[in-house]
């Protein structure tokens, strides 16, 4: 029975899996064709096979669309993965402060050194990883709990908040709208130039992880059944604190915190999917679909104009915090 | 006796009477409370950007003559401070309400997004024209406090970590929906920076009345009624023998908990985890009884609003850094000390 | 590359990179804009820039934005800049509105196909040195020639629009907007030239976020005071740390410290809004009991200042005239 019903979720993500690249290639189309002008998908797929030439289209829409999709992708995981750890659908990376530490990193970057692009690079991964080791000491005593990590982890976003704000108070007038600017992740801009390094990293977590999805799988059917079927729990957590970190830190690094992506993604992924735990494949695929939908929109309400992406995950994100306290409100 | 001292006098003055069976040590702590309480009011009215020697101060509130130093005490930082007592008793003791009446030792209006209710419906009210005046701004800030608290209390009432998480859930819905709004119409939600972070200062001139006889008549009301809070906590069955209808006295807690948040909130803005950190402090020589947990929160809640505002006003070489950034860092450890210790087992 | 390797790892995400992949393989071939027929160098703060004798087409952003509808540069397009609007006259105004917006106020909203559409042979960006990481510059320089010439500390403003508008090359109108007013100024400088240059003065701003609680106190060669001095007034005192730019000539004191910042001062100056109106931040120092306590105040001698945000000799041709009409009670002892 347990068999058929495995195989009927596997059938599920796979109907699953096809729809989602449908969506991801029909968004990436607009993306392509959507702009300043209007490119028809004919032209933009002569300029993809290189039968014509468009600077626009290979180098300025194409980066970020690709941006789009594989940040979300990155975020969808690493929002997976923190709630697995945390089984709660609340322990994201950006409730439990990871986005807010990484921000640290960026303003300190901004008005104490220069503010290049490798100095926020930097600064924003160790203030993601800093703030998460904190967390993770301060969680694990006695054992671990996925619900006292998040609420201490809101207790630490609450205190790097605080000390954001104080360096932004601090901070030149003009240094500080330039942080304020930042504080809502945005995807415009980015070039190839941009992308590499990242990509590359975001690419190896993921492989890391995926070899070992499957151990993943079985942690999450609870501590007991990982145990009997010999999975290192510690080290496979620090793993996945590990992975996450890093694909949160990634994307802030070149983006901005874009928030609440990694919130919504993997819920709405498994609802699709229909799955027990928090599967990692539905959840970078409806990252990816959210992030590059949410980075149309930020392009098109207010065109010419371009929003910031964080603005409007961030309302996504309220709609669906919404819904869900919603759905809790009747089922309670 | 100073000024602030003497303001603390009608919140302090029901107290004993009510609790005088229980004297001796419990009662020496107190009035250690008080006197702590009017030192970090002096100190307060000292410290700032202009040092104001203690005597000095002294000599402005009883010997008042004009100059610069006199006006700087009695105008800019008398006020102040007993705003901070106001709003520092009220939140501690709404907190410890919430923490008596929910048995939840994480619970904290700020924490469960009862602040931010009541400063969001704040900023709705005044951007529709509506939240005029303090009346206006009161009536829309408990409005907003109370369906927010009921929100949360619906959603997250099975355990303590779950109420943590719907409140900082409707905090960030909130926030969210105030962004988009403050885009869609950036002339009209201006205001929106005001209330998102609490602070206590330039409000010297606003006036205040109106708020801060709310906070006093609450705070009467609360020592009123920590009799029957006290024995709803030794469990429903046992308050029913001993004549406290437990509706009522639930109501009755609830609608405290939300004037004075509401209140507090629209005086200062949100402020969070005062309400967390005092009653946690006092716990212990509380010993279970909710009178004096009252007491003593209404007595060191001001007193660490108090050190929260000289800090706001100390951190930055010029200017000064909004009280609310300053008990969001305050707070931290305090709420992870409080999962640490109490979240594990009800898990 | 690395785009290929991240394609491997999730099968549905590979599907969209093998597109990039090939999308990627056809880079380069940029900045193909018609070269203008004679080239000069220009120093800005991003460096020699080699730019067009006389460009056609100009995109600017910033501060920038007011400097070139007044110079009548050949503009194209702009970026949104509200806080210059109350200060421009109705015909410019009107061209403002009218231009292409390619940006919005903040830099990180910088429209580039909106750029590129625009089809510029020069683009010149005023935002400060610190704002121009937000600002993708290599890929406006794929567009047309890019100079940065943005604001460093407030009275720097003659300077850096001289320069913006010598870049578009729109100096002819530029240098009789600068006549008018060094005439009207020094004009305006014999007036009171009996009164001004003996008193000390002291400036109440409302430029940035003035924080609950504090003032800002504007020292000379600040956004409030700079047009005054060049009446002759004086603004005394100096920032107590000074920091980069405008933290080099203002300060966000607590209200606390008013008596100390302009317990000395003959005459204080307030800034107010173009209308009149006083700024919250403003209002809040003039309710306080310190501020009635201050001499000059008591001696009826503190006076608002309209258009103090003034950047372009257009818009300062505003300040004076709304200077004059402040301190015209000072001439009548």
């Amino acid at each position: 029975m347990n068999h058929t019903l495995g195989l009927r979720v596997e059938r599920r993500t796979a109907v699953l899996v096809v729809v989602m690249v449908a969506l991801m290639l029909c968004l990436a189309l607009l993306g392509l064709c959507y702009g300043a002008s209007w490119a028809s998908p004919g032209k933009v797929f002569a300029v993809l096979t290189g039968a014509e030439r468009s600077v626009v289209i290979s180098d300025w829409r194409l980066p970020r669309v690709l941006a789009g999709l594989v940040f979300g992708a990155a975020l969808g995981v690493a929002g997976a993965l923190f709630q697995n750890l945390t089984r709660n659908p609340m322990g994201s990376p950006d409730v439990i402060g990871l986005d807010a530490g990484a921000y640290t990193g960026a303003l300190i970057a901004i008005t104490v050194l220069s503010g290049t692009s490798a100095q926020l690079a930097t600064g924003s991964v160790l203030g993601g990883l800093l703030v998460a080791a904190a967390i993770y000491l301060l969680a694990f005593e006695r054992g671990f709990s996925g619900l006292r990590l998040v609420v201490i982890g809101i207790a630490v976003n609450a205190m790097v908040t605080a000390v954001n704000s104080w360096i932004v108070l601090r901070a030149e007038l003009e240094v500080a709208i330039a942080a304020v600017g930042w504080s809502a992740g945005s995807l415009n801009g980015v070039g190839w130039g941009d992308l590499g390094i990242p990509f590359a990293i975001i690419a190896l977590l993921l492989i890391l992880m995926t070899t070992r999805a499957h151990a993943m799988h079985q942690a999450s059917l609870g501590d007991a059944v990982a145990a009997t079927t010999g999975v290192a729990l510690n080290r496979l957590r620090l793993l996945m604190v590990l992975v996450g970190v890093g694909c949160t830190a990634t994307v802030t690094a070149v983006a901005g915190p874009i928030a609440f992506i990694a919130l919504a993604a993997p819920q709405i992924g498994r609802r699709l999917a229909g799955a027990a735990g928090v599967p990692l494949l539905p959840a970078a695929l409806t990252g990816a679909v959210l992030l590059q939908g949410a980075d149309l929109l930020a392009q098109m309400l207010l065109a010419p104009v371009a929003l910031p992406v964080g603005v409007v995950s961030t309302a996504i994100g309220g709609c669906y915090l919404i819904w869900l306290l919603t759905k809790e409100v009747r089922r309670a | 006796m100073t000024a602030a001292g003497r303001a603390s006098g009608p919140e302090v003055s029901g107290g004993p009477a009510r609790t005088r069976r229980a004297f001796s040590p419990q009662l020496g702590l107190f009035v250690g409370g008080l006197v702590l309480l009017a030192v970090v009011a002096v100190l307060s009215m000292g410290v700032g950007a202009r040092p104001v020697p203690p005597a000095e101060v002294v000599r402005a509130l009883l010997d008042y003559q004009g100059t610069d130093d006199h006006v700087i005490v009695r105008d800019v930082r008398l006020p102040r401070s007993l705003l901070a007592v106001a709003v520092g008793a009220a939140l501690a003791v709404a907190g410890a309400l919430i923490q008596t009446l929910a048995r939840n030792p994480l619970a904290e209006p700020g924490i469960l997004g009862v602040t931010a209710g009541a400063g969001f419906a704040i900023t709705v009210g005044s951007a529709l024209g509506l939240a005029v005046g303090q009346a206006g701004e009161l009536g829309f800030a408990i409005v907003g406090s109370v369906l927010a608290a009921l929100l949360v209390a619906a959603v997250g009432r099975r355990s303590p970590l779950r109420l943590v998480l719907t409140g900082v859930a409707l905090t960030a819905v909130l926030s969210g929906v105030a962004l988009g709004m403050r885009l869609m119409l950036p002339d009209v939600f201006d205001t929106y920076r005001f209330w998102s972070v609490g602070s206590l200062a330039a409000r010297e001139q606003a006036p205040l009345a109106l708020p801060l006889t709310a906070i006093v008549v609450c705070l009467l009301g609360a020592l009123l009624l920590s009799r029957a809070l006290n024995a709803l906590t030794l469990g429903e069955n046992v308050a029913h023998t001993l004549g406290a209808g437990v509706g009522r006295v639930r109501g009755l807690a609830l609608v405290l908990i939300t004037v004075l948040c509401g209140a507090a909130t629209a005086v200062a803005g949100p402020i969070l985890f005062v309400g967390l950190i005092v009653p946690h402090l006092v716990r212990k020589p509380a010993a279970g009884s909710v009178p004096w947990l009252i007491l003593y929160t209404m007595v060191l809640g001001p007193v660490l609003l108090l050190i929260a505002d000289i800090g706001s006003r100390v951190l930055l070489p010029t200017g000064e850094v909004p009280v609310g950034i300053v008990t969001a860092f305050l707070g931290g450890p305090m709420l992870i000390w409080a999962v640490r210790r109490y979240g594990a087992g009800s898990l | 590359m690395s785009i290929r390797r991240s394609s491997g790892l999730i099968g549905a995400v590979s599907l969209a990179l093998v597109l990039a992949a090939c999308g990627s393989s056809d880079e380069g071939g940029s900045g193909d804009s018609a070269k203008a027929p004679k080239t000069r160098v220009f120093t800005a703060d991003n460096g020699k820039i080699t730019i067009p004798a006389d460009p056609k087409r100009v995109v600017a952003t910033g501060y920038a934005v007011p400097v070139m509808i007044e110079a009548d540069a050949p503009l194209v397009g702009i970026s949104s800049w509200k806080r210059g609007e109350p200060m421009m006259t109705d015909e410019d105004l009107a061209t403002y509105k009218k231009l292409t917006k390619v940006a919005g106020e903040q830099a990180a909203e910088t429209n580039y196909e909106a750029v590129a559409e625009a089809e510029p042979d020069l683009i010149v960006i005023g935002v400060p040195a610190p704002v121009l990481g937000d600002i993708d510059v290599k890929r406006l320089e794929s567009i047309a020639p890019v100079v940065a010439i943005g604001p460093t500390v407030p009275s720097a403003w003659r300077e850096l629009s001289r320069k913006q508008a010598d870049a578009a090359g729109a100096l002819d109108k530029f240098d009789a907007a600068q006549k008018t007013y060094e005439a009207k100024a020094a004009e305006l400088k014999a007036k009171y030239e009996d009164v001004l240059p003996q008193l000390k003065l002291g400036h109440v701003g409302a430029y940035g976020e003035v924080a609950k609680g504090t003032f800002q106190r504007e020292f000379g060669g600040s956004w409030g005071t700079n047009i005054a001095e060049d009446l002759g007034a004086a603004y005394y005192g100096k920032v107590k740390e000074a920091g980069e730019g405008s933290r080099s000539v203002s300060e966000y004191p607590s209200i606390e410290e008013l008596p100390a910042a302009f317990g000395e001062a003959d005459v204080l100056t307030y800034s107010v809004n173009a209308d009149g109106s006083v700024p919250e931040a403003v209002q809040y120092v003039l309710d306080s009991k310190l501020w009635k306590n201050l001499p000059a105040v008591k001696a009826g001698k503190s006076f608002p200042l309209r258009y103090t945000e003034a950047a372009t000799y257009g818009q300062a041709m505003k300040t004076l005239d709304a200077i004059d009409e402040s301190f015209a009670p000072l001439l009548k002892r």
